[in-house]
């Protein structure tokens, strides 16, 4: 491979944008061609975070349309296609005029006009420059895997990535600009527009350059139960620049500062709290911060292990292969950092992702207060971070071959347990192990480690806000398998959400958004879960009346399961008796038994004994069961008396189980041939 | 090979005009059912073994349903026993040149491979659930659709080119419709479907071969009626030159399936798996279209109508798009067993309903 000279390369192109994360790399790596002579040009998209923070740096910007990646047959798709032609046209045009010598994206939408644009070119012989492009996330997008085949080289950041890019990849890590780089404190506290009063401890919280919704609330929240420190602590937030409709960080922020703290209040937050919407010299933060909250972006990460910085990460949950959730726990599996996991709570019945301010600020409390901690987390934090980036790529430009090999990179890799396995593999799993182990079953027994049994369950909540039912479904029997209590809440407001599905469906036999499945398996979890709460017995009556017959017979059980742990026992056994005459055998072998156990001598005797001439032996064994239990609960005060009307029941029967003789002494010979194995294994 | 012998026998030489027997279908059929009958009872025994030692044996698979626990273990593929018998006792008894005869036969043997093919593979993985994958069964039977559909449009078809493109519908004398552009859309989605719907059927010990040999025995009729212009006339249908020989090979159907059934019934020594479901399903659907009853089939395949439909309901609509169960299980046979049918009583009691089914789509002959 020939590479040009480094002299030679005069005109750098960088493009990629939309947040931080892919801006800063493309600078850092521009920064590489620094010199006198060197002419720069940017190429992104207006709204991004590029439009704000590449002009400071002194570089000129042009702006392209483009729009993200819709995937999958949508509307959106037209928009996309129609972007993308536009964009690429345009870049014709700035790639002729600017003639650059290289030509780096950093992936992104933003970054897809000019890189098929120059490939375009560059097919012609009409441009002579080479063309790189750096992969931040461990997993790429379908945009980035496309590009990759028309670029001379992917520099990723993860060793798994390589696989992506067959031939084209190089392992080199995330490159940070040369700005973030240690410093002592008192210089950078100087470059600051703010003082920082002596002797408190500095936290630093952003949400990535956009902001986030669920950071900025929760700190919010958290400053009141953070007020009896407040001599002791000063908050530093970087509310973010997202500004849209449906959400404008910096008036949100305001908005609930306003909303949630008096006049007083609020005079008290300002001695240790500042917000600003941006922080344009991050590196002066970092540098004074004693501890930083942060999303669990590449970029976001690598910086704060570049400083050295213990952190408290708040992964966004839900993002395409759950990249933010896994770097956060790679670095929380190193040490050098601690997670919060984003909760899926129940708020007027509509489910969204949160992080309550207590628990925010009970974490930072009891983090800040743990210097040994600290100290411990910031130094593995420290050496978690590959350092040579930057290096590794500039060796790489210049045609040193060495650049392939060296260097201390410690990759973030999966801690390979099937904890991170995907959803349905967890299902099976625990599916299996609950079968198994049946009443001994317990979810802490099948995942070691409780914090991979906190993330599951996070994860498992997640699903419950997922647009398709299969998953919300997946979820819901996740939680009761992984022993979700504190998602009972949520579980139940999904199950009581009753909104329509549309007609066509609805003549179909569909009910609900909330389908069949999903009500039933909600009911199965909670049996599961074993808790009883007022709740819980609203939402087992409702279950009694359900239009789906799974949902009644499940419902049935669950009444069966509780017994007389029900307050409101006495209650159901009118549902429960009319279910006796449902059409369904499912539902009335479940209520036979439901009454066996809830049931008294005058309320359900009755109804059982009147079902002897049922034409199902299926139901008539059933609500034998349920007298049997009426007995044995010894409700019946004179068991004898209802002798007469318990003989009735052995009408003839059309079920019988075959006896395979052959089968039965097969089986006690091979089980013999085991244990006399076992007996010599020990010997 | 015997109706070709004894055609130049008793044609040629004085001595043999007795042969002139093997001009009779009736005679025919009757040879044709005794040679398959006879072979199947033979052959299976010898096979059941064969399979057994080459472990071709039926996977286990979960379907919830307790008996289906104790089946894993019993041969699979006893439909290369069915196909094979049938083919030999058709290579005796028919008129190998007739174009009706051919297709049938092409049907089965095709559809066959592919079930062949997936019993293979299930064996070989040990698995119930993994054997050809369902888009490539689907786009192997397809495959076969569409020629089939070619072939009845070409100049090769063994139809009258007056009936090319009628849709006839039970109980109406005209036929629905004339027209080669709707009626072949028709023919390619029916063969598929129908080719399927055996092997859905397939789930309990003798549940489908009866059915099968009712539906094979009723078409059989059909052919022997529509074969011959006196009857046809009468009847008031459109005479079906050459349709007879389909006779001959419902006789020798029926022969194999009873064989089969000696060896099938309660509890089962041998299955037909895959290999046999669809080259049944393959030989039904084909049947049905060169005698131009693919409606009447929907009344006298209703048993294999139904377990098809409902499975394919409960599982596409239900199960897949609106989260719930339509059908208490599906196909219907285990939706019987789940209100706690014994196995036997559910196959006995499928067998009359297609019996009855059977009778009301003989009537149609007449009643129209």
């Amino acid at each position: 491979m020939v590479h040009l000279p480094m002299r030679d390369i005069k005109r750098v192109l960088l493009t990629g944008g939309g947040t931080a994360g892919h801006v800063n790399p493309a600078l850092a790596i521009g920064s590489i061609f620094a010199g006198a002579g060197t002419r720069y040009l940017f190429v992104g998209v207006r709204g991004g975070v590029e439009e704000d923070v590449v002009p400071r740096e002194g570089i000129p910007i042009r702006f392209v349309r483009a729009s993200r990646y819709p995937g999958g047959h949508s509307p959106e798709m037209i928009k996309f296609l129609a972007n993308l032609l536009a964009g690429s046209t345009r870049s014709v045009f700035i790639l002729l005029r600017f003639r650059p010598d290289i030509i780096v994206g950093t992936g992104g939408y933003a970054s897809a006009p000019i890189m098929i644009a120059a490939a375009f070119l560059k097919k012609f012989r009409l441009l002579r420059a080479r063309i790189y492009m750096h992969e931040q996330n461990a997993v790429p997008g379908k945009l980035n895997r496309l590009m990759g085949r028309f670029v001379h080289q992917v520099f990723v950041t993860f060793d798994e990535t390589l696989s992506h890019f067959p031939g084209k990849g190089m392992p080199a890590g995330y490159p940070l600009r040369k700005q973030i780089s240690r410093k002592p404190r008192d210089e950078a506290a100087r470059k600051l527009d703010f003082d920082i009063p002596l002797g408190r401890k500095i936290i630093l919280v952003f949400g990535g350059s956009q902001g986030s919704r669920v950071i900025n609330r929760a700190l919010v929240d958290a400053l009141g139960h953070l007020l009896p420190y407040r001599d002791s602590l000063f908050l530093i937030h970087g509310v973010g620049l997202y500004c849209k409709k449906e959400y404008d960080a910096l008036r949100d922020t305001e908005e609930r500062l306003r909303g949630s703290y008096s006049e007083a209040q609020l005079k008290d937050i300002e001695s240790f709290y500042i917000y600003r919407p941006y922080f344009y010299d991050i590196d002066n933060l970092y540098a004074v911060s004693d501890l930083v909250v942060a999303r669990a972006g590449a970029g976001s990460l690598n910086e704060i292990s570049a400083m050295g910085l213990p952190a408290l990460i708040i992964p966004k949950s839900n993002l395409p292969g759950n990249h933010q959730v896994l770097n956060a726990r790679s670095m929380e599996a190193a040490g050098a950092v601690d997670i919060l996991y984003e909760q899926i709570t129940a708020k007027n019945r509509a489910l969204s992702e949160t992080v309550s301010g207590e628990k925010l600020a009970e974490k930072l409390l009891s983090l800040v207060h743990d210097r040994e901690r600290l100290e411990k987390m910031g130094a593995l934090s420290r050496s978690f971070f590959n350092k040579d980036a930057l290096i590794r790529i500039e060796k790489y430009l210049r045609g040193e071959p060495e650049a392939r090999t060296g260097g201390d990179r410690v990759s973030m890799k999966s801690d390979g347990d099937f904890a991170l396995a995907d959803n349905h593999a967890l299902l099976m799993r625990l599916e299996r192990e609950a079968e198994k182990r049946r009443h001994e079953y317990r979810p802490e027994k099948v995942i070691a480690r409780p914090q991979d049994l906190e993330y599951l369950k996070y994860r498992a909540a997640a699903l419950l806000l997922h647009p398709s039912w299969r998953h919300r479904n997946l979820g819901v029997k996740l939680l009761g398998l992984l022993g979700a209590k504190e998602n009972i809440p949520e579980m139940l407001a999904l199950y009581s959400e009753r909104k329509p599905v549309p007609w066509y469906k609805r003549l179909l036999g569909g009910d609900f958004e909330q389908v069949g499945f999903i009500r039933r398996n909600i009911l199965t979890s909670l049996v599961r879960l074993d808790e009883i709460s007022p709740g819980i017995e609203e939402a087992l009556a409702a279950g009694i009346t359900d239009p789906y017959y799974e949902v009644r017979a499940q419902a049935a059980h669950a009444v069966a399961h509780f017994g007389s742990r029900l307050a409101s026992a006495q209650n159901l056994v009118d549902g429960i008796k009319k279910l006796l005459k449902d059409t369904n055998i499912d539902v009335t072998v479940a209520a036979a038994e439901a009454l066996g156990k809830i049931g008294g001598e005058t309320d359900a005797l009755p109804a059982l004994l009147g079902m002897w001439d049922t034409r199902l032996w299926k139901v008539r064994s059933a609500v034998l069961r349920g007298i049997l239990n009426l007995v044995k609960r010894g409700v019946i005060e004179n068991p004898e008396t209802i002798e007469d009307g318990v003989e009735k029941f052995i009408l003839t029967s059309t079920d019988f189980r075959p006896h395979f003789e052959i089968k039965a002494v097969y089986r006690h010979l091979m089980e013999l041939i085991e244990t006399k194995k076992e007996k010599r294994i020990v010997r | 090979m015997i109706y070709f012998l004894g055609r130049f026998l008793h044609t040629q030489f004085e001595p043999f005009s007795f042969l002139r027997l093997v001009e009779y279908i009736s005679a025919r059929s009757i040879g044709a059912a005794l040679t398959a009958i006879l072979l199947t009872l033979f052959l299976t025994p010898i096979f059941i073994r064969y399979l057994h030692r080459r472990g071709f044996v039926d996977q286990w698979r979960n379907t919830g349903i307790a008996s289906s626990y104790d089946k894993a273990g019993t041969p699979a593929m006893g439909g290369v026993i069915i196909v094979g018998c049938i083919l030999f006792s058709c290579l005796l008894w028919c008129n190998l040149v007739n174009g009706y005869l051919v297709s049938v036969l092409s049907g089965m043997v095709f559809f066959g491979i592919i079930g062949m093919i997936d019993d293979v593979a299930k064996a070989r993985r040990k698995s119930g659930d993994h054997g050809l994958s369902e888009a490539k069964k689907l786009l192997l039977q397809a495959a076969f659709a569409a020629a089939f559909m070619l072939y009845l449009a070409s100049a090769f078809s063994p139809l009258p080119p007056n009936q090319a493109g009628t849709f006839y519908i039970p109980f109406l004398k005209a036929p629905l419709f004339d027209s080669i552009w709707l009626y072949l859309p028709i023919v390619f989605f029916f063969v598929i479907a129908v080719g399927n719907s055996v092997n859905i059927t397939d789930g309990l010990d003798g549940l489908a071969i009866v059915p099968s040999v009712f539906v094979i025995g009723v078409l059989g009729v059909f052919g022997y009626a529509l074969g011959r212009i006196d009857y046809a006339r009468y009847l008031n249908y459109s005479y079906l030159p050459g349709a007879g020989e389909l006779t001959v090979f419902s006789a020798a159907f029926i022969g194999a399936g009873i064989g089969f059934l000696w060896f099938n019934a309660y509890p089962a020594q041998v299955i037909m798996g895959d290999t046999g479901s669809l080259a049944i399903g393959g030989s039904m659907a084909v049947l049905s279209v060169v005698l131009k009853q693919e409606a009447l089939f929907l009344i006298l395949g209703g048993v294999f109508v139904a377990e098809a439909a409902s499975s394919q309901i409960q599982d596409k609509i239900g199960i897949r798009w609106l989260g719930r169960r339509i059908f208490l299980r599906a196909p219907l046979h285990h939706a019987m067993q789940h209100k706690g049918l014994a196995e036997t009583k559910v196959v006995i009691r499928v067998w009359i309903a297609s019996g009855i089914l059977a009778l009301i789509a003989l009537a149609t002959l007449k009643l129209r």
